[in-house]
């Protein structure tokens, strides 16, 4: 494991920085193919940017009004740094709140928008499973397999290594389709992505030593993933059928917010 | 066309896709975690998680303290140094928060490590500041080998079942997320 990176006195957080840098490479890609989609750069890179700062502060004020009690006793905290401060789930929910308020006040497609994204979407899960190998989480059950590694005191299932796989079969699926003219219906490319991704953790997450579990020993994540698959298979179906044709085309646009 | 969009419009693709997910159902009641599988609390290692690695230090106040002694509370293990700024900038935090919770059982273990740093220094800072909990002096790095420590501060909360609920490497860490930890580990079922 490698969760820091030192250069000289500073000590940067590895895991994080693959993240960013998932990010950046994710929406690098996506730009590049958003005008094959009739979407505009810019208008994917300000989506993406105002989702990212709604997630930021949603996740800040989230945390403020839950644990309100912590920063009575220090308020300078409202603005520490510490990403330990964000509530997740209404990060999240302020994230999908900020994208949607931006899509419908620049009149965008939801779907289309989400086509666009499905590079990004399959980078980031690729440098998620990366971020975890560098800082030790997402461990895999113990194994006596001969390809198992040796973390946290037993031979493990290399679980982080299996999701950086799946995580580039995902990317390998979506990424030439970017260059491609020949565009199926709008949302068509993100559900393929979506069904992916869906079926690789419902296979993976067996092999994770750290699933949050049913009392029956069920794994969350393994029936939520399932669900995914369900939802994107039937999404891929329906629009496939019945979507709405994207036209190809090419725009300019320099990137601005 | 994309061979891969011809796919949805064949006839096979709804019963296929149907069959897909009852093997990923059947997939999920085969692989479910047995008891066991995935609680690692069992195995000693510096991962929430898993059990907090057994120690022992002398303290600056005379005597040796060892995690054992602390089973039954919750305790923060921050490993230190008096020339790092994160750890000089949080240790007022710690301070706060220790005299907030110490009488509900937080024990606040700040190991220094002294194999980077000079024992002068470490408790001449220590007295500055006026901490009140135990300074343990790491003087041979074993704790720093032991909680596999790459970067300073490194705080580890421990459950009072002595296992890791989460491991924040860096710093300085503000007085609402130590508050809003310290709650929770107090909360936690033993």
């Amino acid at each position: 494991m490698f969760p820091i990176l030192q250069i000289g006195s500073l000590a940067i957080p590895l895991p994080g920085l693959i993240l960013l840098l998932g990010l950046w490479v994710g929406l690098e890609i996506s730009e590049r193919g958003a005008r094959r989609i009739n979407v505009r750069p810019d208008d994917l890179y300000n989506l993406v940017f105002t989702a990212f700062l709604g997630g930021i502060v949603g996740g800040r004020v989230a945390y403020i009004v839950r644990f309100a009690e912590g920063f009575m006793a220090s308020p300078a905290s409202v603005f520490s740094l510490n990403p330990g401060l964000l509530y997740p789930a209404g990060g999240l929910a302020v994230a999908f709140f900020a994208a949607f308020i931006f899509t419908q006040r620049k009149k965008l497609s939801w779907l289309t928008m989400l086509d666009g994204l499905a590079p990004l979407f399959a980078v980031f899960l690729t440098a998620l499973a990366v971020a975890n190998l560098a800082s030790g989480d997402g461990f895999g059950q113990a194994s006596d397999l001969p390809w198992a590694m040796e973390l946290w005191g037993a031979r493990r299932h290399p679980s982080q290594v299996y999701e950086i796989a799946a995580g580039l079969i995902v990317l390998a699926v979506v990424w030439p389709r970017v260059y491609s003219f020949g565009q199926p219906p709008a949302g068509v490319r993100f559900a393929q992505a979506a069904a992916l991704a869906g079926l690789s953790r419902l296979i993976l997450e067996a092999f994770r030593g750290d699933s949050a579990t049913l009392p029956n020993g069920w794994r969350i994540a393994q029936i939520a993933a399932w669900l995914v698959l369900g939802a994107s298979l039937w999404g891929w179906r329906a629009l496939q059928k019945n979507g709405t044709p994207v036209n190809p085309g090419k725009i300019e646009g320099k990137r601005s917010l | 066309m994309h061979p891969l969009d011809k796919i949805a419009n064949q006839k096979w693709f709804a019963p296929a896709s149907a069959i897909l997910l009852l093997l990923g159902w059947l997939w999920i009641g085969m692989t479910a975690a047995l008891p066991g599988a995935t609680t690692t609390g069992k195995i000693p290692a510096p991962q929430a998680g898993f059990l907090a690695p057994e120690f022992s230090l002398p303290a600056s106040q005379g005597g040796a303290v060892s995690l054992a002694d602390f089973r039954g509370h919750p305790v923060i293990i921050n490993i230190w140094a008096s020339w790092c700024g994160p750890c000089r900038a949080e240790m007022p935090a710690l301070q706060k928060i220790y005299e907030q919770f110490a009488d509900q059982g937080l024990v606040i273990l700040a190991v220094n490590a002294t194999a980077q740093d000079t024992e002068t220094a470490a408790l001449a800072f220590a007295r500055d500041l006026g901490l009140t909990f135990p300074i343990l002096l790491d003087r041979d790095g074993v704790v720093s080998r032991l909680y596999e420590n790459r970067a300073l501060p490194s705080t580890f909360f421990v459950g009072a079942d002595g296992v890791i609920t989460e491991v924040i490497i860096g710093g300085p860490m503000a007085v609402a997320l130590l508050f809003t930890r310290v709650q929770s580990l107090l909360e936690r079922p033993q």
